[in-house]
């Protein structure tokens, strides 16, 4: 129908745009292929986001409850959009759990797949206990105890490896996924909070702690978290006789082959684009660009478009994006989608 | 010590290859390349120093590396496998290595000068390490595995069932058909003549023995006619 905005994905991107289309008087319908709502920051338990400090549980947790308790607001749990008929301003929409949605604009707030560590294996996740993601980091932090999974020691150091998944031509990912520099140095200032004894290491092609992550992240880890950073990629991760995990680098400035023992490697990991995406890239008709994100319609005077008129995109749908500019993107979506339906009543009147 | 303008040279023609933008297309100066490389950990050497002297055009120290390090490499290409941008440290040293050859820098040929034995047996037979050379004492790194190449070797041998390999004092039976080819490919592809610049008393001794081993694959052809003639 004309009033209503069909809004795919419900994680902070998605949630924005949903609040925002109701917020303009419009209604929602909201589809989540899972059983909760809140995207990868509560999928995946993040601890402490950046930059506000926030749990997630808690910024996350209010976008949803504010969604949720959103009369103007239906959500589909547990479903996918199957077929998508119609075209701006008159969508109609089959869902996986046999409902029929009629909407005037689509909002694609599908976001993005973590990289899977597996697809590294010199970095030995998969093959040792202690080697981990970010997102399982965060969890531990979560947790509020920092220990080897192995068998329950505290680690003495860690090291955070950078750009697993990212920037690395030989497995296709040719991107930088922007937020992993200033999550690991969140990281590395939260492992050392709740573990004091605990030295943590960043090894790091760049850093990219861009704008106003500099000095509240970068030197902030360093001059009172006393992180180090290390300019090296990691050739490999194995094990020592005694249980450690040995890291076989170059240290770049000394211009040595080194190998440091550490008791947890931390994957950086970076964010493909969703796995889901040549399926939502069919039924949506909306093209990908080269790396497999949606592509993005002209910007400057289509902004939050896709290749089809009356659907649009934001987030990490589009490329890596942190969460306060999905937020931002989602809202920008919504008012794009608000304003077709509002040229319908218009024209209607 | 060459003049600026030969080192010059020397880099313009290491740019000129053809393989140059394929193995070389930016460096971030992570150096995984470098924690990688097994000759690293054991010599003056470093693949990440030689890209990023090539990246930064830096003609003197090219040609310093050119003296001692790039020989260095073991063109194991490891390097090649894990770099983020997928340079080719290995296939760089590689050409740097033809044009130091080319250029007949005294440094390739003190380099390449105890490995003329490997070549005279490699270009004459075919192949250099043969399963008879294998002696429990000259090889101690081998350390207990050694005992799987003691013991009957011509019998274990016959047990592989590839005809080429049932032969212990080479390491495989090489067709005087197959060596006249491989002349003619090492001649055409520009090898015998690096060989000549290299060394020219062992590319004399080699061509002396490609001539032999041509004469006697064209009296073979004519025997065959001759049989087939007889045949008729």
């Amino acid at each position: 129908m004309g009033d209503t905005v069909l809004v795919v994905g419900a994680g902070p991107a998605g949630l924005s745009a949903a609040a925002n289309v109701t917020a303009a008087g419009y209604k929602v319908v909201m589809v989540e292929k899972e059983e909760v709502l809140g995207g990868a920051p509560i999928l995946s338990g993040y601890a402490r986001l950046v930059p506000s400090g926030e749990w997630a549980k808690d910024a996350i947790g209010r976008m949803v409850s504010r969604v949720e308790e959103d009369a103007n607001c239906t959500v589909h749990k547990n479903a996918k959009v199957t077929q998508l008929d119609g075209e701006a301003g008159n969508f109609t929409a089959t869902l996986s759990n046999g409902e029929t949605v009629k909407a005037g604009a689509v909002v694609l707030a599908t976001g993005f797949t973590h990289f899977d560590s597996i697809n590294k294996p010199e970095w030995g996740f998969g093959t040792y206990e202690d080697v981990l993601t970010t997102t399982q980091m965060e969890q531990m932090v979560s947790s509020g105890k920092i220990i080897c999974p192995s068998d329950g020691r505290v680690p003495e150091r860690v090291a955070i490896l950078l750009c697993v998944g990212s920037r690395d031509r030989q497995i296709g990912r040719e991107w930088c996924s922007k937020i992993c520099c200033t999550v690991s140095a969140n990281l590395a200032m939260e492992i050392k909070e709740i573990s004091p004894g605990t030295d943590v290491f960043i090894y790091y092609m760049d850093i990219r702690t861009y704008g106003l992550y500099e000095d509240k992240f970068y030197w902030k880890s360093q001059e009172e978290f006393k992180t180090k950073f290390v300019k090296a990629r990691i050739a490999e991760v194995t094990a020592s006789g005694d249980g450690r995990l040995l890291v076989k680098g170059e240290d770049t400035l000394v211009k040595r082959p080194i190998v440091i023992p550490f008791d947890i490697v931390v994957h950086a990991i970076g964010m493909d684009p969703n796995e889901d995406n040549p399926e939502i890239s069919r039924i949506f008709g909306v093209g990908l660009e080269k790396h497999g994100f949606i592509e993005r319609a002209e910007h400057y005077t289509n902004t939050c478009g896709t290749t089809r008129r009356g659907i649009y995109s934001c987030g990490a749908a589009y490329a890596p994006e942190t969460i306060d500019d999905s937020i931002s993107q989602g809202a920008a979506a919504g008012a794009r989608a608000v304003a077709d339906l509002h040229a319908l009543v218009r024209k209607a009147g | 010590m060459a003049t600026y303008a030969e080192m010059q040279q020397i880099y313009d023609d290491i740019r000129g290859d053809f393989r140059y933008d394929h193995e070389l297309n930016g460096c971030l100066n992570c150096g995984i390349c470098t924690a990688t490389c097994p000759s690293a950990q054991f010599y003056d050497y470093s693949p990440r120093e030689i890209v990023q002297l090539l990246w930064t055009e830096n003609v003197e120290q090219i040609y310093d590396a050119m003296q001692e390090k790039i020989w260095a490499c073991a063109q194991c290409m490891t390097c090649a496998a894990r770099c983020p941008f997928k340079n080719s440290p290995g296939g760089l040293v590689a050409i740097m290595r033809e044009v130091a050859i080319k250029h007949e820098m005294q440094s390739a040929k003190d380099v390449l000068r105890p490995f003329g034995r490997v070549m005279l047996k490699l270009i004459t037979t075919g192949n250099q390490l043969s399963p008879d050379m294998i002696q429990p004492d000259h090889f101690p790194d081998w350390g207990p595995n050694i005992q799987k190449v003691e013991g009957d070797l011509r019998l274990l041998r016959k047990a592989i069932p590839v005809k080429t390999l049932q032969t212990v004092d080479t390491a495989w039976e090489v067709s005087l058909k197959t060596s006249v080819e491989m002349y003619t490919i090492w001649e055409m592809t520009g090898v015998l003549r690096s060989l000549e610049l290299m060394d020219e008393n062992l590319f004399d001794v080699i061509e002396d023995f490609i001539d032999e081993k041509r004469e006697d694959y064209e009296d073979w052809l004519e025997e065959q006619e001759e049989d087939e003639e007889d045949d008729d």
